[in-house]
């Protein structure tokens, strides 16, 4: 089959050829207040062809893969009536071709857990939930997702690659004069069902905030001194600067090169952010990306200078850079694009959670997050629980908590980066180019940044 | 394509879109020998199957040339089978597999869902929607001509910015048959153009972007008015003006209305009527909101990019009130939904083929106001106008919070737009500033994916600002 693959390949006609064809199955369970909404078993199969002709993509997805000879002559046949008018020839950085297996290493295998046992035990998180005082719905979810994905193309790189994709979501809704708030908890991971036990806590924790929230008041608006936890950190810096290293966005923009040229300053020595495709186990782990080439860890910033970037093959080779393994797609249905893995700021110099929040005198304390988004420059996400930080303490609690802000101000703004990195998979993923939701993670120890835009009363 | 299914499912096939015309390829073939329905209706108490397959064609511009040109082809089979009072569902994208669907469908039954409501029962639409298959004859010369001349066009105003442009045409078919008689088939052509304008430099990245979807081939020279007026308002924008904190009489521009509505269109879902956690669980009939708000969900609007003859789950689609006059009039529901809160069935299910259906709106379309846009601008002196809000989704729409960064606001002087404010925020609670704080509402509507909406000129709305 690999020598098929990569014959095909070889033979397209085109600058480049890559073929991929990807057999996924899918278990989705999900309770919404006292019932089991879903229970769900999918089957994705399909496959895509993506050639390269003067520098125009041609890219052709199909759910039969019977007729590959056709589905590659169809893509370079669009990419050449299109290239007749580019100026710009195709340029990929060079990597050496790879030719590998790789095989599911699991430490707990989510097949050998029956779907009763799984809705028993999701079931009663979710019951558990329901039962708290004051928790007026919930909802549960929980998907593991096996895939097998076979890529070649036309420089002789032939890889099979398995993998595991699992994660849970849990959420409690607390409703008290006419607010409604919510408390969350999750889970996620690559190799170890196990992960998804003994998360009674969680649950706990997650409606007690839930009720907390529906009562407390909403944040004053305004610019404060924020420390995030581990976890909003890790949005932050996946949102604020995770995406702006992606090379797409630099690329072919001189005036972005210039913004983003390695060397430049971002923030006090001590802050330290890299992406990594090497953490075992975690939703963000990929031994080799989706162009075939093996990931790393790839650091961004360190000592406060921009030092990388996040590249494809393609954005490599424009830049005349290395490709780093972040050339990622959602699945078959998408080419490959630059994309984060697992993004995190490293610890850093300032002691405990305690040590960065005692010189405060009016701050707020930002817990979890809700999602966030960004344009490059500005960014928006919500905190999953806040309380105010008075006179050097946590204080009460708040709720709809927005942060916002200018990534490169915010970046110069972090004052603060205690030495207790964490890292927590959840469920959800990292939208870009209509490919969502790729599994990514994130890590941080806490963060103190001051002067952060609040979007409050 | 489409062989393993028989159509002679129980009753006639109502064929939606596609009356009038011959309806023989794809999945409206004839039955195979082994009638694959009477098989499934052999072994399951009750199902409902909803097949979809397309084709489409992109051609995308980024960074001032031509990147990629995208074929796609989808397929994919669902079945929600019953056995002994509960209901299972499978999908799958493989073409040959529907036993293996079937199977499974049945397989997770016992663990499903209670069928405490009737699948579909045998109803046809008395509507049409329109379908025009030159959307699937995209040609990739002709497009890659069109997104030359848009970016033409931005860089004749502009120089400076980088332009992205994309076209995409496209056909689908689905087909929805259940064991209660009803199997209706609906194609559907879609035709969506996005078109932006760039610059990121130092202390101001900034996008102006104008995307648009249709059921037609939209004209050419809509896209290139599209373009110029992008062009123009990032002409604009790139001049920053100082702003401070304070509270601001806003003018909403419609892709910002969009985000002030999320609230209304979840507390409205039947599934959180059910659940008691929307604001709306006895609310209709209410005077909820300025008596110059009307919504309307209407499935049918010649102009919609989405819509439908019948909804996710074969019933037929209705074109329904859902804010008239302020006063809310209407819940969007799933059968399950409309069965729990003891309401009549919507036609609002929402779902892809390969997920279990959802409530919501179709196209909501928004009555038009009676004031001028340049009148509008006028009242707005010394406020700002803001075009696009950034992370809103993370908004607590339960409780009508709509928060996020204004990722393109103006400071409107003089009647007009003078520049681009930033590094602002806003977090308004939409149930209240659509209740008493409305100033005006625009005669002028735009397109914003599937809804057709004014300007909102909003008073007393907090911006925070470094």
């Amino acid at each position: 089959m690999n020598e098929q693959l990569i014959d095909l390949a070889k033979k397209s006609g085109a600058d480049f050829c890559e073929i991929r064809i990807e057999d996924s199955t899918q278990t989705s369970i999900n309770f919404q207040g006292p019932e089991l909404e879903n229970v769900q078993e999918s089957h994705m199969y399909g496959g895509n062809v993506r050639v390269a002709v003067n520098g125009t993509w041609g890219f052709v997805t199909f759910n039969n893969p019977e007729d590959l000879p056709r589905r590659i002559s169809e893509a370079v046949r669009n990419a050449r009536a299109a290239s007749a008018r580019s100026k710009v020839r195709s340029v990929l950085a060079p990597v050496e071709p790879v030719q590998a297996e790789v095989r599911l290493e699991l430490k707990s295998d989510p097949r050998a857990v029956s779907l009763d046992e799984k809705i028993r035990l999701f079931g009663g998180y979710n019951q558990r939930m329901l039962d708290s005082p004051g928790i007026t719905s919930t909802n549960v979810r929980y998907f593991d997702k096996l895939s097998s994905i076979q890529y070649a193309n036309s420089e002789g790189t032939w890889i099979a690659r398995e993998c595991a994709d699992m994660g849970m979501g849990a959420s409690a809704l607390a409703k008290k004069n006419g607010t409604t708030a919510r408390g969350s908890a999750a889970q996620g991971g690559r190799d170890d069902f196990e992960l998804f036990r003994g998360m009674d806590a969680e649950m706990d924790k997650a409606a007690k905030a839930a009720v907390e929230a529906a009562s407390a008041p909403v944040v004053e608006g305004g610019t404060y001194t924020v420390v995030c936890d581990p976890n909003l950190a890790g949005v932050f810096v996946h949102e604020a600067f995770g995406h702006l290293s992606e090379g797409d966005n630099v690329a072919e923009d001189p005036r972005m090169q210039e913004v983003l040229k390695l060397g430049r300053r971002f923030g006090e020595d001590y802050l330290n952010i890299y992406d990594t495709g090497l953490d075992v186990g975690l939703r963000g782990y990929l031994p080799y990306d989706d162009e075939g080439v093996p990931t790393e860890k790839t650091w961004l910033i360190r000592d406060g200078v921009l030092v990388g970037r996040l590249h494809s093959r393609e954005t490599a080779g424009r830049m005349n850079e290395k490709p780093t393994g972040n050339a990622r797609a959602l699945s078959y249905r998408f080419p490959p694009i630059p994309r984060m893995r697992n993004t995190c700021i490293a610890n850093g110099p300032h002691g405990k959670f305690e040590d960065l929040i005692k010189d405060i005198k009016l701050g707020i304390y930002a817990i979890d997050s809700a999602g966030g988004q960004t344009n490059g420059e500005l960014f928006t996400f919500t905190a999953g629980q806040a309380f105010m930080i008075r006179d050097g303490k946590v204080a009460e609690r708040i709720r709809d908590v927005t942060l916002g802000g200018n990534v490169f101000d915010t970046l110069r703004n972090i004052t603060g980066v205690a030495d207790d990195y964490n890292v927590h998979d959840s469920s959800g993923g990292c939208g870009k180019a209509g490919q969502m939701p790729l599994p990514v993670s994130h890590g941080s120890p806490h963060i103190k940044i001051k002067d952060v835009v609040i979007g409050g009363r | 394509m489409g062989r393993d299914f028989d159509s002679g499912a129980p009753g006639a096939s109502n064929t939606g879109k596609a009356a009038g015309r011959e309806a023989d390829t794809g999945i409206y073939e004839k039955p195979a020998a082994n009638k694959f329905t009477e098989r499934l209706g052999s072994l399951a108490d009750a199902y409902e199957m909803y097949k979809s397959e397309g084709t489409s064609l992109s051609v995308s511009f980024e960074n001032d040339r031509l990147n990629e040109i995208r074929q796609g082809e989808s397929y994919g089979i669902s079945i929600r089978a019953v056995k002994q009072g509960k209901i299972g569902f499978s999908y799958s994208s493989k073409p040959d597999e529907i036993d293996h669907v079937a199977q499974s469908a049945l397989r997770m039954a016992p663990w499903g869902k209670p069928y405490d409501y009737k699948f579909a029962a045998k109803a046809e639409s008395r509507h049409t929607r329109p379908y025009d298959p030159t959307c699937g004859e995209i040609s990739v010369e002709r497009s890659v001509e069109l997104c030359e001349n848009v970016k033409h066009i931005i860089k004749s105003i502009d120089p400076e910015a980088t332009a992205d442009v994309s076209i995409r045409g496209g056909l689908n078919s689905t087909r929805i048959a259940t064991s209660r008689g009803q199997d209706c088939r609906e194609d559907e052509s879609g035709f969506a153009y996005f078109v932006s304008a760039r610059i990121s430099e130092e202390g101001n990245f900034l996008t102006v972007y104008r995307s648009r979807g249709s059921a037609r081939v939209i004209p050419d020279d809509e896209l290139l008015a599209q373009a110029r007026e992008t062009g123009q308002e990032f002409k604009i924008a790139r001049k920053l003006l100082p702003f401070s904190r304070g509270t601001y009489r806003v003018l909403f521009a419609p892709q910002a209305v969009a985000d002030l509505l999320l609230p209304i269109a979840v507390g409205i879902n039947g599934m959180n009527i059910a659940r008691k956690t929307s604001r709306f669980v006895d609310s209709l009939g209410e005077e909820l909101f300025d008596k110059r708000i009307s919504l309307e969900d209407d499935p049918f609007h010649t102009d919609a990019p989405s819509g439908a003859l019948y909804d996710g789950e074969g019933v037929p689609a209705q074109k329904r009130a859902i804010v008239q006059g302020g006063i809310l009039k209407g819940l969007v529901h799933t059968l399950s939904t409309a069965q729990k809160c003891g309401h009549a069935p919507t036609g609002n299910a929402q779902r892809s083929v390969s997920s279990q259906p959802a409530p919501g709106l179709h196209s909501v379309i928004m009555a038009a106001g009676d004031t001028e846009l340049d009148q509008m601008y006028r009242d707005t002196e010394g406020g700002l106008c803001v075009s696009q809000l950034l992370g809103t989704f993370t908004s607590n729409f339960l409780a009508g919070q709509v928060s996020g960064n204004v990722s393109l606001g103006f400071l409107v002087k003089d009647g007009q737009r003078a520049g681009r404010v930033k590094n602002c925020a806003l977090n308004v609670n939409s149930f209240d500033v659509l209740k008493s704080q409305v100033v005006s509402i625009s005669k002028q509507r735009e397109w914003v994916g599937g809804e057709y909406l004014p300007w909102l000129l909003i008073d007393g709305i907090g911006i925070s600002a470094r």
